[in-house]
């Protein structure tokens, strides 16, 4: 349809070529800094920097072979298996009543919800930061970091499963009660099938932004370190090439996560299709 | 909904049918009642209350932010956020407004989608390594600085590039770039795009459809942009602590230095400054916000 104005406009030749001048900026703007990062976790040059003096897999060896790094690592992966675990039952189980029951309110709750990823994540941390130590009078631990990141992750979790159960037909479980379904049954042979997709998808979300996370778990985590951490730390005292290498493999990993947790739902049900053609067979 | 088939009959059990109704929502209130909400009602609290003795005692006063104001650095850093908050939004809106327009007007269906994508797949990747990426290129060492120089256009490295406050708004309008694409793309998207023709076969020339169709309808979604974006950036902590320099300061760094001194009270105003900031704005906006109820039947 806008493609129709075209003719209507003397000029249209030269807006369409600037505007889409701007988007090629823009992508470059976007994707420039990414690829020079990459470009640079290559450079034998040991500043990390310009210019190019050849290209190296030495840093990544390094990166491999770092004690602080690996433990990080181990550190980083445990605070997301819990993460993960924690905002997935969370979140979906507060799917259903926000889709589902008749709250009043229930815009505001919604809203209400989604907030701690609207609100500053400085926010988040400094106020759990004086909440659990002076109220509560925890030590900062690696658990108290899993809990800061839970407040944040949950709420994407709560969404994208919130999203499959409203385009999901009722009618559907109403039909397995008519059949016998007990609530258990119900849940188990008819809902969490067809949600398991948007499940899945949310807690490699959830997975992914724990990975990332930073500012929440600067506040909370104590004496331990999670890669971003440890990366933060580095950059304290300049670039180094070995930093690049490393936040070329967390770009990396994040990627490839998300672009799973993408294409994720689409393959279940193309498997699930496959599998039940065989069936019918 | 209404699909035909008759609802499940209700027995008698009507509390377990309320518990099984909102039950789900135990777990999530836990996580955000007490995780969440109670420790910002707390800073609020906070913020009003006094140290004697290096104890917070519950006496309410106004001190704390009598003396946050009563310093000129802090007074100063409070000002410059606002400052580099509003054209750091600004400097997004004007970037992603024509690239919104542009994919939405001269761009195929299928093909949107894709660059769609391809504009929000930063987002998902780690916000820590997005600002890193920048201290590659900035710097008196950066990669612009030394390609300017190698070009032969400048002999010293150029002062916009250096660690300082242009160089947030320039870091802080790339990492919010995708917010805004994508709020005003849907907004865009939703445009009746024959009554931009109408304006024109009446005779409008693009500029004016532009102002006087285009705008007004699309206004809420660049009000919805400029929240998404510009509520984050109130309380950014890394970009400034690591692209800003000396002169980069927001009120985050500031935030996270009391907290991290143990001066809570301190802190929690400043922090309680950033929220009273978030509220006006959107209490001021709450109009034109596109907040609907998703899941209405």
């Amino acid at each position: 349809m806008p493609r129709e104005l075209e003719v209507v406009s003397p000029h249209a030749g030269l807006a369409r070529g600037a505007f889409t001048t701007w988007a090629g900026l823009v992508y470059l703007f976007l994707f420039a800094p990414i690829v020079l990062l990459i470009a640079f976790s290559f450079n034998a040059n040991k500043y990390g920097t310009f210019p190019f003096t050849g290209w190296t897999g030495k840093w990544y060896s390094q990166v491999f072979h770092d004690y602080q790094i690996k433990d990080a690592l181990t550190t980083t992966l445990r605070v997301a298996l819990f993460v993960t675990l924690i905002s997935t039952i969370v979140g979906t189980a507060a799917a259903f009543p926000l889709v589902r029951s008749r709250l009043p309110f229930r815009n505001a709750v919604r809203v209400g919800m989604t907030l701690p990823i609207m609100i500053p994540g400085l926010l988040i941390g400094v106020s759990l930061l004086v909440f659990l130590t002076n109220v509560f009078h925890v030590q900062l631990s690696v658990w108290t970091a899993i809990v800061g990141q839970c407040v944040y992750t949950t709420p994407f979790v709560l969404l994208i499963v919130a999203a499959r159960l409203q385009g999901f037909d009722a009618a559907l479980e109403r039909a397995a009660s008519d059949l016998g379904a007990n609530t258990f049954n119900r849940l188990r042979y008819v809902v969490l099938p067809l949600i398991a997709p948007a499940v899945f998808a949310g807690a490699l979300f959830a997975f992914t932004l724990s990975l990332d996370e930073f500012i929440i778990t600067l506040f909370l985590i104590g004496g331990s370190n999670t890669l971003p951490l440890y990366i933060y730390t580095q950059v304290k005292f300049g670039i180094t090439p070995e930093v690049n290498a490393l936040a070329t493999l967390l770009l990396a990993a994040s990627l490839i996560l998300i672009m799973i947790a993408f294409v994720l739902p689409a393959v279940i049900r193309w498997a699930r299709q496959a599998v039940r053609v065989r069936a019918t067979r | 909904m209404d699909s035909g088939v008759p609802a499940p009959p209700r027995t008698g059990r009507s509390r377990f049918a309320a518990f099984g109704q909102y039950g789900g929502f135990l777990p999530a209130i836990v996580v955000f009642g007490v995780f969440f909400a109670a420790p910002l009602a707390l800073i609020v609290a906070y913020s009003f209350w006094k140290v004697v003795d290096y104890n917070v005692v519950h006496d309410w006063t106004l001190d704390n932010y009598r003396y946050f104001f009563s310093v000129g650095t802090y007074a100063r850093t409070f000002w410059a956020t606002i400052w580099v908050t509003f054209s750091a939004t600004a400097l997004t809106i004007v970037i992603a407004f024509p690239f919104a327009y542009w994919l939405v007007r001269y761009v195929s269906k299928r093909l949107q989608a894709l660059l769609l994508v391809l504009v929000i797949l930063p987002f998902w990747t780690s916000y820590l390594l997005r600002v890193y990426a920048w201290l590659n290129i900035l710097g008196p060492e950066g990669a612009i600085n030394r390609f300017l120089h190698w070009i032969g256009l400048t002999s010293q490295p150029v002062s916009f590039f250096l660690y300082d406050r242009p160089a947030v708004i320039l870091v802080l309008a790339y990492l919010y770039f995708p917010f805004a694409a994508l709020t005003l793309y849907a907004s865009l998207q939703r445009f009746d795009w024959n009554q931009f023709k109408a304006a024109m076969d009446l005779g409008a020339t693009p500029a004016t459809a532009m102002r006087k169709i285009l705008l007004p309808q699309i206004k809420p979604g660049i009000t919805t942009a400029v929240i998404f974006v510009f509520i984050p950036i109130l309380g950014e902590y890394l970009t400034p602590q690591l692209v800003g320099g000396a002169r980069g300061v927001m009120i985050g760094n500031l935030i996270a230095n009391f907290f991290g001194v143990g001066q809570y009270t301190r802190g929690a105003a400043a922090a309680l400054l950033i929220a009273a900031l978030i509220v006006a704005l959107l209490v001021v906006f709450r109009r034109s916000l596109e907040v609907r109820d998703a899941y209405a039947p």
